[in-house]
């Protein structure tokens, strides 16, 4: 049971910057998803953090110890790895107690060990058989039992459900949250899925381009994404972003954009006028009435909500989201209005910081309180 | 219930005997003819110019095995066979281990290292004789200077030197071949085993042992299977270099083989030989048939 802390880490691969300069603190007992698209050095700092790869510069801190000259065994981590990594040539057991065989623990202590984890895992009846005679699932918690065997400080996980299809996904979301509520140990979990990230996660550390561009609990990465990136990179289906110009007058901000124009704010000190970019989630938008002109283009059904989008009259596009019952059909001019009150407003360039005042009231804000992983300790403790 | 098959099927498979009539055409000439050619000259005593000669039934075999020369020579292919592939399989998995790591002149080593299998025997031989003479040969004028010894040693003309010698020969000719095969296999382990083993506390001695080692398992048992079959029938790189001495002290099977049908022009005896040798290397094709049939079944 550790937090980690990630202190000006860097991470150089040639010329290339793999990680720029990460300042990362992970409490103790927390679930944090590295969330980014490839290539955003999400895996680069968990690999890192495992001593697989070494900063160029910066402190890695497991509990209290700077782990940087450590050697991965010694640095009390457990990792599962995207492919399961799974030893070929040993049995299910041998494979869940080789982590304690290599730290010199009696055999007897080890079976006993296994055969808790295997228990845990519901893996007791397959322990004899070899990793291929295995299904994907099976082998997903033969990887996670040699991890959990061990009870190590800090939990890694490098996008362990990728190679399952997706029923089985969920269910695997669904036990790892359950897991982590038992143990009560700090995990890091790598993904590119946000839905993973959003579900599973105590906090999210959205990953960009070597750069975190927010870390923060999944609702407020969601209601209010720190930049323009992360706006567009969360939701599903996305945010419809705005290029468009923002005035003030008489203290009121109004965005501007062809065939659009709306009151904004109240936004922070740093807005000024001039480029802008407004987001609108596809629920923050209504159909019928309202002061925008736009054309149905298309209607996506998914069952129980049919997705809209519609092209305004300056040529931007716009996603709508509406109960099943409502459709339009395609060509349809319809009325428009987007809630000003969750609009958001970006500054200029795929970067753009929000510029949106802080919801003084919203329930969203909490931030990631420490306190709330007491309870799950001393239940751990007492288990 | 018998279907007729369709004119299509009936052209496939006229199409078929086309097409593999020419290879087993000339399997059966190459190979199965010489095969039973040799069975049944075993059974007589023939002399080799003439090739002709009366029936002796298994009399052959009878004095192969009653004869030293026989359990001599099988003596010796064994000491050499083993020998020579135990060293071939140290400095080849070694040096696949090397050459798998980033050095600067991996590229280049791994070319050269080639040299000593793509060379022919009887230039590797005549370099080797070079180095082992006694009177003018590098290795013996190197250990003198060092003062290792205080005369030139015989490397061929005594024992055990001359069974060494050719050991070494051996082993120096082939284990590029052993390098090539654990190299390629050594290519396709995951790196994510390694990664996960050093996780799980395991230092680079156990990590060639828990993972290296059981990841070559499979082609390591082809090599051994191969190179057991082809050291066990080697004949020109002994020839060249010993011609069996000193005395019948290198004398392995095939020489034997080759010194009945064309020095006593016995080829009867020849052929008693050449059999027995393919019944025991059969026992190695036996082998390596159940291992392969065991790999596809799981």
């Amino acid at each position: 049971m550790a937090e980690v802390v990630f202190s000006k880490v860097q991470k150089k691969f040639g010329a290339f910057t793999a990680v720029h300069g990460l300042d990362l603190s992970i409490a103790e007992g927390e679930f944090v998803s590295l969330l980014g698209p490839s290539g955003c050095g999400k895996t680069t700092t968990l690999r890192m953090l495992a001593g697989l790869e070494f900063p160029s510069s910066g402190d890695i801190q497991i509990g209290d110890r700077v782990v940087n000259d450590l050697a991965p065994g010694q640095r009390d981590i457990a990792m599962v790895f995207q492919s399961y990594a799974l030893y070929p040539h040993l049995t299910v057991g041998d494979n869940i107690g080789y982590p304690l065989k290599k730290r010199g623990v009696g055999k007897a202590e080890r079976l006993a060990a296994v055969a808790k984890t295997a228990e845990l895992l519901q893996l007791t009846e397959l322990l004899k058989r070899k990793p291929r005679q295995l299904s994907g699932g099976q082998q997903q918690r033969v990887a996670l039992g040699r991890a959990l065997v061990r009870d190590p400080q800090v939990f890694l996980l490098d996008e362990p459900l990728s190679n399952l299809d997706a029923k089985l996904r969920g269910y695997m979301r669904v036990e790892l949250v359950e897991l982590h509520r038992r143990l009560g140990r700090t995990m890091v979990y790598v993904t590119h899925d946000q839905l993973e990230a959003m579900t599973m996660s105590d906090r999210i550390a959205v990953m960009e381009g070597g750069k975190l561009q927010q870390f923060a609990p999944p609702a407020q990465v969601y209601a209010e994404p720190a930049n323009r990136f992360v706006a567009s990179f969360i939701g599903t289906p996305g945010m419809t972003l705005i290029d468009g110009d923002l005035s003030q007058t008489g203290g009121v901000w109004t965005f501007n954009a062809p065939g659009l124009s709306m009151p904004v704010g109240p936004l922070t000190d740093e807005a000024t006028a001039g480029p802008a970019c407004l987001g609108v989630r596809p629920e923050h938008v209504s159909i019928g009435t309202g002061p925008v002109q736009g054309v149905i283009q298309v209607v996506e059904k998914t069952g129980h909500e049919n997705i809209v989008i519609i092209g305004l009259e300056g040529g931007h596009r716009l996603t709508g989201r509406v109960p099943a019952p409502q459709s339009w059909s395609i060509g349809e001019s319809v009325q428009l209005t987007l809630e000003a009150e969750h609009a958001h407003i970006f500054g200029a360039g795929p970067h753009g910081a929000r510029l949106n005042r802080p919801h003084e009231t919203a329930p969203l804000k909490t931030k990631h309180n420490p306190d709330k992983t007491k309870p799950k300790l001393q239940k751990a403790a007492n288990e | 219930m018998s279907r007729q098959k369709t004119l299509l099927e009936r052209r496939y498979a006229a199409l078929g005997l086309t097409l593999i009539a020419p290879t087993v055409l000339i399997f059966s000439a190459v190979i199965v003819y010489p095969l039973f050619s040799a069975i049944y000259l075993s059974f007589y005593n023939v002399f080799t110019p003439t090739l002709e000669g009366e029936w002796v039934g298994l009399s052959n075999y009878a004095e192969l095995l009653q004869s030293g020369k026989f359990w001599n020579a099988l003596k010796n292919t064994l000491i050499w066979t083993i020998g020579s592939l135990s060293l071939q399989l140290i400095f080849g998995i070694g040096m696949a281990l090397v050459l798998h790591q980033n050095i600067w002149f991996r590229s280049l080593a791994r070319s050269l290292i080639l040299f000593p299998y793509f060379i022919s025997t009887v230039v590797a031989v005549l370099v080797w004789k070079w180095l082992f003479n006694d009177l003018y040969g590098i290795l013996n004028h190197l250990l003198m200077k060092v003062g290792i010894i205080d005369f030139p040693m015989d490397f061929l003309g005594t024992m055990p030197n001359a069974m060494i010698s050719v050991i070494m020969v051996g082993a120096w000719k082939y284990f590029p071949f052993v390098v090539i095969a654990v190299l390629a296999r050594l290519q396709s382990i995951p790196d994510a085993l390694y990664e996960a083993a050093k996780i799980d506390g395991a230092g680079p001695i156990a990590r060639f042992f828990d993972i290296t080692l059981p990841q070559l398992r499979d082609v390591l048992v082809v090599i051994v299977m191969l190179r057991a079959i082809w050291d066990f029938k080697e004949f020109d790189l002994i020839f060249l270099l010993t011609g069996g001495g000193p005395l019948n002290d290198t004398q392995t099977l095939p020489l034997l083989v080759y010194q009945e049908a064309f020095a006593l022009n016995d080829m009867g005896m020849a052929s008693a030989y050449a059999v027995v040798m393919m019944l025991i290397m059969l026992v190695f094709m036996i082998v390596y048939i159940r291992r392969t049939k065991d790999d596809e079944g799981s």
